[in-house]
């Protein structure tokens, strides 16, 4: 096991694997920007490290400043945490050359699922199934349709160049489909100048469901069930929660055996995330896999009983995944809401400042990860995200009951946040009704997205 | 704070967890798995003194991937940038050492160097491949005694010449220099007239020399090869001068101003035609050895007009249609006045001169400077293909907009600007290239400094060069022909008109205030002066008038920039079998007959 360990991150996220390495025995070292100097991942690591001005791209993305810090304190291993280096091939690369243990999984893993299409085919490759499409571009509406007819209806049409909704239509069947072809042909050619087009399967109400994976060096890997995010604004994460209502014991098992596979395909070491889109059908399609330790993985720490950050290490180190395929048992139901220092009423505009007063929840599978303290100063340089607020009940109905309550507890008073924002989706009878699919945001609270709600 | 809480409640210091946890912190350090950083991984940038990559500044070209600046790179490096793969053969690969002043502890050094950088002298030299273009080509290696240029630099540029000059192939070299040769004295010395003798008889065999200056080149090389090129090329922010900053600093005890003697400052100052990325450099070098390629020249040539014959039919029908076309619409508008077109002419919304030439020809690269003082803003020039075909175009140039009128002065060129166009015009009469001029200007710039540097006399010396230039010239008006400011560039075989340009001795303003004493008598002076199109052709100083259907806007400018293109096509057919004799002559006769 290593004797010392440098965390390359900030927030909520450092103190979360400062504590972790903490109750191992292991010597933490913090590293910090000039921003950070009273943040609380700075006060609790054993060690902190200055590694530069403000800026990211100064500190946290300062590959030379944070590997300089590591040899100088002679730690062993770098936790990338998530965001900033935890995906660039090149760092892990150079903690290779090092000497120093990346935990996470090696450049080249890093680098082949970074490349979306390159991720795609792969996974293609290994009989992970994708959403299908046509490969090659498409001039000709006769052609289409029997591209589309082999696809299967529905289908959406796309512009090569497009962006944005133009040049794009949605058929439902093989009628009325070549008017749709031509529109969408004609508004990408006068849009954007390029007449080519594709098609791909039209998912209808999609969930974006992913699956925690685990792996160790040995050739062992290991799902830890789902978790639904399809609750999301901008593509931006909003409350996640696991495991999702929707899929059966069966449908688990038959995801979590493909989450598994595709891991498998790449050699993966460590933890990682396979990202499904699940149809209304139950289809569900590879979407990419993401090489790091994830936002929301409390929710599958509550279901599983799995100390994922504890894990990652453990494996980093060489040993064995302390868990085996059979032992795995997905129990009870949580839910995860960021907190985030931003203004839901002035189209969620980050709001930095300092923090006058707090009250945390707690109790019974009440879970709160944060940074944040009273008087503490919520800097603008980074991401706004300030506390993730998770509770386990022993189904979703209780655990529903517990966010509602633990939420109305919380108090974060100096700064705007979105708490609000997430009580009134957590209150909403869509949300208790499960109606959830990537566009409940949109469907349910428009006014937010437009951001013209006055709160 | 919570700080000092954490450190109150713990009472020995911050690092309460230990405590906690009971570890030996600093004991538990011996038998791990420690970090270490490799030798050389990372570099200081000697720039921006921020740590890099040693990879990344090789995937970069040598350049420091944060702040960008250049790093000197060493000569097989930069044969490996730059020539087509294993193309590179070398020419006088092991030269016997020389030492004409037994300096003492000088073989040594020499030896040294030689071990250590694995190389034999300061500069290599071969023959290769640039995307295709076959040349002679020498590289500077700045490791190698700061590259001072001895005897064995000389020699070996000097043999690397004169082969060219005998295979007749197009020379580059790669300049970097420190200077002289300290060991070497006075011999170091004569390699400067050695080079630069060798380079004029390159020169007047009618060959190319492209000189490259990279980081440093100061000194004699400066005064001699490095100076010399037709056409001169730096690295960005490279150092370039003959006397070392610092000496200069000593001698005048003044702290030299920021970016002094750099390239951009030496762009500014017009003694270097571009400054090319160091990515873009095979491209732009070998499309400027192209562009020089007299057989290519001699070929495309000879092509003009054949196209035409061939369709000689169709085009005549169409040029029937367009006549009638154009008598038609010309009968159903009413005429424009002089002094309507006068205003057409100056419209800011005009297009500009460079407007045309992009819809005209292809790839131009523009080279800069007078090689004297400066680089003029309101005349732009270089180098293009007019269907295939290499030619000179120059052009003056109005701004689009305040900040860009600042920098093309509106359109009024300085001495330096008729400098640079004289200049470009002698590069194209030697190596055979058609010129084309663009003209749109108020005038040449009356003011203090135009006066100072010789306004007069740079016009002058174009009208008395232009005459004997042997290669096919034809200028166009596009907007206002102001008086000898445009007559500069318009000593031409051909001079043809847009319908509402204007061409005057010199502003209809200026013209009634010395005739009428009022130049509020503009519009009327206008009339008399017979300054349209229409009126010149009458006066035979132009021979041809494009057709503005409507006044040329970013609307039509299109088909206009079309008319342009088939009248010059129809130009160069026509020329394309006179001798270069025939062609001074017959340009002689058309202004003798004024």
């Amino acid at each position: 096991m290593f004797g010392k360990v440098l965390v390359a991150n900030r927030g909520e996220i450092a103190v979360r694997i400062i504590r972790a390495l903490r109750e191992m025995g292991i010597r933490s070292v913090a590293v910090y920007s000039e921003a950070d100097r009273d943040s609380l991942h700075t006060m609790l690591a054993d060690e902190a490290v200055c590694i530069g001005p403000a800026a990211s791209a100064d500190s946290y993305l300062n590959m030379s400043a944070i590997i300089s810090a590591a040899a100088a304190v002679k730690a062993e291993a770098i936790h990338p945490g998530f965001g900033f280096l935890s995906e660039n091939a090149k760092f892990a690369d150079l903690c290779r050359q090092c000497n120093i243990k990346f935990i996470g999984p090696s450049p080249e893993i890093i680098d082949s699922m970074g490349n979306k299409s390159e991720a795609r085919n792969t996974m293609s490759a290994a009989g992970v199934p994708v959403i299908p499409g046509t490969k090659e571009a498409l001039y000709d509406a006769d052609k289409a349709l029997s591209e589309a007819e082999r696809i299967g209806f529905p289908v959406i049409i796309k512009a090569s160049a497009g962006g944005g909704g133009r040049g794009m239509r949605v058929a439902d069947s093989a009628d009325g489909f070549r008017d749709a072809f031509n529109a969408a042909q004609l508004e990408a050619e006068k849009g954007f100048g390029d007449n080519s087009m594709y098609i791909e399967k039209y998912i209808k109400k999609p969930r974006h469901i992913e699956f925690q994976i685990m792996a160790d060096s040995h050739g062992n890997v290991v799902h830890l069930g789902e978790r639904d995010c399809s609750i999301q604004r901008r593509h931006q994460k909003v409350l996640e929660e696991s495991p999702c209502d929707v899929i059966s014991p069966e449908l688990r098992q038959k995801m979590g055996e493909t989450a598994i596979k595709a891991a498998k395909a790449v050699g993966y070491e460590n933890a990682g995330t396979i990202e499904f889109l699940l149809d209304e059908d139950k289809s569900f399609y590879f979407m990419e896999m993401n090489t790091r330790i994830q936002v929301e993985h409390p929710v599958t720490e509550f279901v599983s009983g799995v100390d994922l950050i504890k894990e990652q290490i453990r494996v980093a180190a060489g040993e064995e995944l302390s868990i085996k395929p059979e032992d795995v048992r997905i129990k009870g139901h949580a839910i995860e809401c960021r907190i985030n220092a931003e203004n839901p009423s002035k189209n969620f505009r980050p709001c930095p400042g300092t923090i006058t007063d707090i009250h945390l929840p707690g109790g019974n599978g009440v879970r709160v990860d944060t940074h944040i303290y009273s008087d503490y100063t919520v800097p603008p340089n980074y991401d706004s995200m300030l506390l993730k607020l998770i509770v386990y009940g022993k189904d979703r109905k209780e655990a529903i009951a517990k966010m509602r309550s633990a939420l109305g507890e919380l108090v974060i008073e100096g700064i705007d946040t979105n708490v609000d924002f997430e009580y009134d989706i957590i209150t909403s009878k869509a949300f208790e009704d499960g109606d959830i699919s990537t566009d409940f945001i949109p469907k349910y609270f428009p006014e937010y997205v437009k951001g013209a709600k006055n709160l | 704070m919570l700080r000092d809480i954490f450190e109150k409640r713990m009472g020995k210091g911050p690092d309460f967890s230990r405590l906690k946890r009971g570890v030996n912190a600093e004991g538990d350090n011996d038998a791990r798995n420690l970090p270490e950083i490799p030798d050389n991984m990372w570099k200081k940038c000697n720039f921006c003194g921020k740590p890099i990559l040693t990879a990344d500044v090789k995937e970069n070209l040598y350049r420091c991937p944060k702040c960008g600046g250049y790093f000197r790179v060493h000569a097989y490096r930069r044969v490996e940038i730059l020539c087509d793969e294993g193309s590179f053969q070398e020419w006088d690969k092991e030269m016997p050492f020389v030492n004409p002043l037994d300096f003492p502890g000088y073989k040594a050094k020499v030896d040294v160097t030689k071990e250590k950088f694995k190389l034999d002298e300061a500069v290599i030299s071969g023959e290769c491949l640039i995307n295709g273009e076959r040349t002679a080509l020498c590289i500077c290696d700045g490791r190698f005694i700061m590259s001072s240029m001895g005897h064995n630099v000389g020699e070996k540029i000097t043999r690397a010449i004169e082969k060219a000059t005998e295979m007749r192939l197009p020379i580059v070299i790669y300049c970097c220099s420190g200077g002289a040769r300290m060991q070497e004295g006075i011999i170091s010395l004569m390699q400067m007239a050695k080079t630069s003798e060798a380079l004029k008889r390159h020169h007047d065999a009618g060959l190319l020399y492209i000189s490259v200056l990279t980081n440093p080149t100061t000194g004699g090389v400066t005064a001699s090869f490095a100076m010399l090129g037709d056409v001169i090329l730096a690295e960005p922010k490279a150092l370039i001068g003959f006397a070392g900053p610092r000496v200069i600093e000593q001698t005048i005890r003044q702290k030299l101003p920021e970016g002094f003697q750099r390239s951009e400052f030496l762009l500014k100052h017009g003694f270097v035609d571009a400054i090319v990325k160091r990515e873009d450099q095979r491209e732009v070098i070998s499309e400027i050895i192209r562009l020089h390629d007299k057989d290519l020249i001699e070929k495309s040539m000879k092509t003009f007009g054949r196209v035409s014959d061939l369709d000689e039919a169709e085009i005549s029908a169409d040029g029937a249609v367009n006549a009638a076309g154009a008598e038609e619409k010309a009968s159903g508008k009413t005429e424009s006045t002089a002094w309507q077109r006068v205003l057409i002419s100056r419209d800011p919304k005009r297009p500009t001169a460079k407007d045309y030439m992009d819809l005209i020809f292809d790839d131009f690269i523009e080279l800069h400077g007078d090689r004297c003082f400066g680089d003029d803003g309101a005349v732009i020039g270089g180098l293009a293909y007019f269907h295939g075909l290499p030619v000179t175009v120059i052009a003056q140039q109005k701004g689009k907009n305040t900040k860009d009128n600042i920098l093309r002065n509106f359109g009024m060129p300085l001495p330096e600007g008729y400098r640079k166009a004289l200049r470009l015009m002698k590069q194209a009469d030697d190596f055979r290239r058609p010129i084309i001029c663009l003209i749109d200007t108020p005038g040449a710039y009356p003011g203090m400094e135009s006066e100072e540097r010789g306004q007069g006399e740079a016009i002058a010396r174009c009208l008395y060069e232009m005459s004997g230039v042997k290669v096919p010239v034809v200028s166009l008006v596009v907007g206002e022909g102001g008086s000898g400011g445009a007559l500069a560039l318009a000593v031409s075989n051909e001079v043809w008109m847009l319908e509402n340009a204007i061409y005057s001795i010199l502003s209809p303003e200026g013209f009634a205030s010395i005739l009428y004493k009022d130049s509020k008598k503009a519009p009327e002076a206008a009339e008399v002066m017979k300054i349209t199109a229409a009126d010149l052709k009458k006066l035979n100083v132009i021979e041809k008038i494009i057709r503005e259907d409507e006044p040329a806007s970013s609307e039509n400018i299109h088909e206009i920039a079309k008319l342009i293109d088939e009248e010059l096509s129809d130009f160069l057919a026509r020329y394309k079998d006179k001798t270069p004799d025939d062609i001074a002559r017959e340009r002689y006769d058309r202004f003798r007959s004024f």
